[in-house]
């Protein structure tokens, strides 16, 4: 318990996290508005196909914010410069602290993990909003079961940031990669057209929890339940390999 | 107490600690000392827990790091920089240190005071020079106020101020009981902390006694130093 605090510590008094938490908060309500008003008069004239994705979609590609955040408790810890301004290396200092490296994991996920569902709240609040404003009586009534979806679907974006940014010990290519996959070119969603396999992959799958579209592969339940998967994975085979390295090499 | 026994690392191909044994005992200041590459940070992250040995062991009363039930209380470290996110503040940093050992807030303000950093602990670490980097660390150290000490070069880029306040204030540690064990390439610097003496050179342990007795028939401690890395890269050549 104690060190997870001290994770939740870190993290809050890192400035990197604010832009986390603005993106997190507004990018979602900013393309669920974008689309809404793109929508608008085909949702008035009820021959939209997509009423079922509005406001939906904002959560879905506006994922950026809990990415930084997965992403950033990790490399902040590996972030390393000259010798002159101090070599920076957290991650020394953090495990004489905490000397159980998956105690150490484990409080660091949980930290992500908490702050995912404050930050996937805060993003269903400002999306439910933005989408009201603009479509008035229009707009969709949001399910709670589906508003939980997302609310996974954002945990587990952020503990696969995490657990690829264990492996990379850098955060700049697990950054790009998942940001450009889940907002400018969704590569998973490309893959879908050449196979079914596809809609295995931990984005994918992890849509069909909230995003109830014609090309819906999995139930709701599947859909989470193998990103979740992918999420399990991931971590034990990172916990393996952060156990084993040297915290030099 | 810390016991160093038969400590074998490799790194690849590269053998970079060929089975040293030593002890720091308590109220002794031990100097670890050895060229640059010689195998002293090894050494010293493996006490730590950080790297792994390939044989061997390194203890901590008894107990590799691993064990320790509140490692700061037990051992405080200093390694080489800072072990610190430049974005966040001096007292930031202390403070989540602090909070993963259950230690109060207002233990932060004692070490900052203790340091001399109070001053600048509103300041983002970034903007610290190399010597308020080694005060940082310091303090992060005593934060558990442990019995033991383990540090990495702390002399190096402190000005002559502090290397007279890190010098007085490790004999004050010592004699009050703690063990406090230092590495370091700066002869001059430690002849006049040091109470014991271990010389590391191409992974290997080439003296290790008290001062007095490394020192033996030479006038410094740099002298005798000189003396024995050489023959030991002769040998090895």
């Amino acid at each position: 318990m104690r060190a997870f605090n001290a994770e939740l510590s870190k993290l809050f008094s890192l400035p990197g996290i604010w832009l986390a938490f603005l993106i997190g908060a507004f990018a979602p309500a900013v393309i669920a508005a974008l689309d809404s008003t793109a929508q608008k008069e085909k949702i008035i004239a009820g021959v939209s196909t997509r009423l079922s994705e509005v406001g939906y979609i904002g959560l879905a590609l506006g994922v950026q914010g809990v990415i930084i955040l997965g992403v950033l408790a990790v490399s902040s810890e590996y972030l390393t410069e000259s010798s002159e301004s101090g070599g920076g290396n957290q991650i020394t200092t953090s495990l004489t602290v905490v000397p159980s490296r998956f105690h150490f994991l484990l409080a660091k996920a949980g930290a992500v993990t908490v702050i995912s569902i404050l930050l996937s709240i805060v993003a269903i609040l400002t999306t439910v909003s933005a989408t009201n404003l603009i479509l008035g009586e229009y707009a969709p009534a949001f399910e709670a079961s589906r508003l939980i979806g997302a609310v996974c679907y954002w945990i587990f974006t952020a503990l696969l940031a995490f657990g690829i940014t264990v492996l990379t010990k850098n955060g700049i290519i697990p950054l790009a990669v998942l940001m450009i996959n889940s907002s400018v070119v969704t590569v998973s969603y490309l893959l879908t057209k050449v196979t079914k396999l596809a809609f295995y992959l931990p984005d994918k799958a992890g849509f069909d929890m909230f995003m109830f579209t014609s090309d819906s592969f999995h139930t709701p339940f599947t859909g989470g339940l193998i990103m979740f998967a992918w999420v399990a994975v991931l971590f034990i085979v990172a916990a393996i390999v952060f156990h084993r390295r040297d915290v030099t090499s | 107490m810390l016991t160093i026994n038969n400590l074998v690392k490799h790194r690849g191909t590269q053998e970079i600690l060929s089975g040293i044994s030593f002890k720091a005992r308590p109220g002794r200041v031990t100097g670890f000392l050895g060229p640059n590459g010689a195998g002293k940070s090894s050494t010293l992250r493996i006490l730590l827990g950080l790297d792994h040995a390939t044989s061997g062991s390194a203890l901590i009363n008894g107990k590799p790091f691993a064990e320790l039930h509140n490692p700061l209380a037990t051992v405080g470290a200093a390694l080489d920089g800072f072990g610190a996110h430049r974005m966040r503040t001096g007292r930031a940093h202390l403070r989540w240190i602090a909070r993963a050992s259950g230690l109060s807030r207002s233990r932060v303000e004692e070490v900052l005071e203790i340091v001399g950093l109070t001053n600048v602990a509103g300041k983002r670490i970034g903007n610290y020079s190399l010597g308020m980097g080694r005060r940082l660390g310091m303090a992060a150290a005593l934060l558990g106020d442990p019995k033991i000490l383990v540090l990495d070069e702390p002399v190096n880029g402190l000005d002559p101020e502090g290397i007279r306040w890190i010098r007085t204030f490790l004999r004050e540690r010592a004699e009050s009981g703690n063990t406090v064990l230092l590495s370091s390439h700066l002869m001059g610097e430690l002849e006049e902390t040091v109470d014991d003496v271990v010389i590391i050179n191409h992974g290997k342990i080439v003296a290790n006694g008290s001062l007095k007795e490394v020192i033996g028939n030479h006038s410094t401690l740099e002298k005798a130093f000189f003396a024995l890395t050489s023959e030991n890269t002769g040998d090895v050549v």
